[in-house]
């Protein structure tokens, strides 16, 4: 029986609702693309209460997750939070998480919705004698996330905090009358935006979840906000080049040849899968994650073939129609020596071979689209 | 939705599979229809076909949205002599005018007679959705 996230109510009077990691979410409400064109051009807001959400405390707390984890733990300032990687013991990505450090209280990690038991299970084994508390949060706290170039107008008005003082990556914890939040300048988008948790909202006691977020939705009404759903969601992060994990990111790709290296700090100490990575390091990368734009008509979908002279090469690993290049945009491995920029490649879609090139992230301009876009 | 929201035009004959036939001076326009375009919702690629011999029930290519690839097939044989290139700038033209500018391919039929016979006209095919609906 999947699960309903404390936003159903509005999803399932406003919504096409579907499936997905375990709950019922929207998939659209009035439509992918439009709420795609509404996020890169205004402002739209999502219910991501799905994910999961898990709080880190006690006094081994920072040396604990700087070896569960990829990215540098002691170098992450209070009020800020992290992209990083939990790895297994061969290098393979078990999940691609945010890891926010507020200050004076518990780490939060967020992860894919997924692979919330995998993650808890995974942290559980590998806890050891570490001094830590692992709260398992995900059920009581809901979560949203308003992302395009008027979300901070958007969501200025909600709060008392003052945006222009959060750059990308910070977060806060704030109280508006007496209810708590985490309030972070993060997304899934390439847009600028906020996403917000709303804490002690358990999935039994949705009021507090939903009147945020009608909140929301009044307060981007004179920007035009619209709802989206995850169909939209995935476009969006596609189109800036980000990783789907079960997709893109798998136990079986690790973070070199996954162009997350940037996420793997080797010089902090030890962390789980360390040795495997510089052994593949050592090894050379064979083969990479690029970015395909497909120059014909067609789009490109996961498991389509990509070929390079008539040759299989490598494969989609997530494929899209992009609204905002009005082309057909995908992801997938190829070796090394075919992923530089310009490089053409083909992708067989429905037994037809499509003119495609690789691309670098993200796939549209970034002087015109997303959080560093030229005002 | 219920079955009577779809629109299914009189002077069209239709498949099970949601494509309609306009019988024109003895040839067949063919696109596919109003059901077909809702359940799809945006469409933002279709794969026309190439001009020649087709059979019925010959897959002729895809209409496609961000999430959904549906296949049409020829209601009919004969040879494909046009298609309607505007549908490759233009996809959604297939959800705003589904029987009109969103038409898809002309046939010049072989075996007219004989195989409009398996096709449904606009009670029959709106029995059918009613019972694909209310399943």
């Amino acid at each position: 029986m999947a699960l309903k996230t404390q936003l159903f109510q509005y999803h399932e009077k406003h919504g096409r609702t579907f499936e997905f990691a375990g709950f019922q979410m929207p998939l659209w409400y009035e439509g992918i693309v439009t709420e795609c064109l509404a996020v890169r051009n205004s402002v739209g807001v999502f219910d991501i209460s799905h994910m999961g959400r898990i709080f880190v405390s006690g006094s081994d707390a920072e040396k604990f997750l700087n070896y569960l984890t990829t990215n540098n733990v002691a170098a992450l300032k209070p009020n800020h939070a992290q992209y990083t990687l939990i790895c297994n013991n061969e290098g393979g990505i078990k999940d691609d998480l945010v890891v926010f450090r507020l200050e004076g209280r518990p780490y939060l990690v967020i992860c894919n919705a997924g692979n919330r038991s995998k993650d808890l299970a995974w942290i559980k084994d590998n806890v050891r004698d570490y001094a830590v508390k692992i709260h398992e949060a995900s059920n009581e706290v809901a979560m949203i996330s308003i992302q395009g170039p008027k979300a901070a107008s958007t969501v200025q008005k909600l709060t008392e905090v003052d945006l222009s003082s959060l750059t990308r990556f910070d977060c806060r914890f704030t109280k508006v009358g007496g209810q708590e939040y985490v309030l972070s300048r993060t997304g899934y988008t390439g847009e600028d935006g906020f996403e917000i948790c709303i804490m002690n909202s358990p999935l039994e006691d949705p009021e507090q979840a939903l009147t945020l977020w009608n909140e929301v939705l009044k307060a981007g009404e004179e920007f035009g906000i619209k709802p989206c759903g995850l169909g939209p969601r995935d476009v969006l992060r596609l189109e800036a080049g980000m990783s789907l994990y079960g997709h893109d990111i798998t136990e079986l790709t690790n973070p070199l040849e996954a162009r997350l290296d940037f996420v793997v700090k080797f010089e902090k100490g030890d962390f789980i899968g360390k040795e495997a990575m510089l052994r593949k390091k050592d090894e050379g990368v064979k083969r990479k994650r690029v970015g395909l734009k497909v120059v014909d008509k067609g789009i490109p979908r996961a498991e389509c073939r990509i070929l390079k002279d008539g040759k299989s090469v490598g494969t989609i690993t997530s494929g899209t129609f992009s609204p905002t290049l009005n082309a057909g945009i995908a992801m997938g491995y190829v070796p090394s020596e075919y992923s530089n920029v310009g490089e053409r490649l083909s992708v067989e879609v429905h037994g037809k071979l499509l003119e495609a090139e690789v691309t670098g992230f993200p796939f549209y301009d970034p002087k015109l689209y997303g959080f560093k876009r030229v005002q | 939705m219920k079955a009577q929201e779809y629109d299914t035009p009189d002077g069209f004959y239709y498949t099970k599979d949601h494509e309609w036939v306009k019988v024109e001076k003895g040839i067949c326009r063919i696109g596919i229809t109003d059901y077909a375009q809702k359940s799809l919702h945006e469409v933002v690629f279709v794969g026309l076909p190439k001009l020649g011999r087709v059979s019925r029930t010959d897959s002729l290519g895809t209409v496609e949205s961000v999430k959904a690839v549906s296949d049409y097939f020829a209601p009919v044989s004969g040879e494909i002599v046009e298609v309607n290139k505007t549908l490759e700038n233009k996809p959604d033209l297939i959800n705003k005018s589904p029987y009109n500018d969103g038409w898809i391919a002309i046939i010049k039929p072989t075996d007219l007679d004989a195989e409009l016979t398996e096709l449904m006209d606009p009670k029959k095919y709106s029995e059918f959705l009613r019972s694909l609906i209310e399943k």
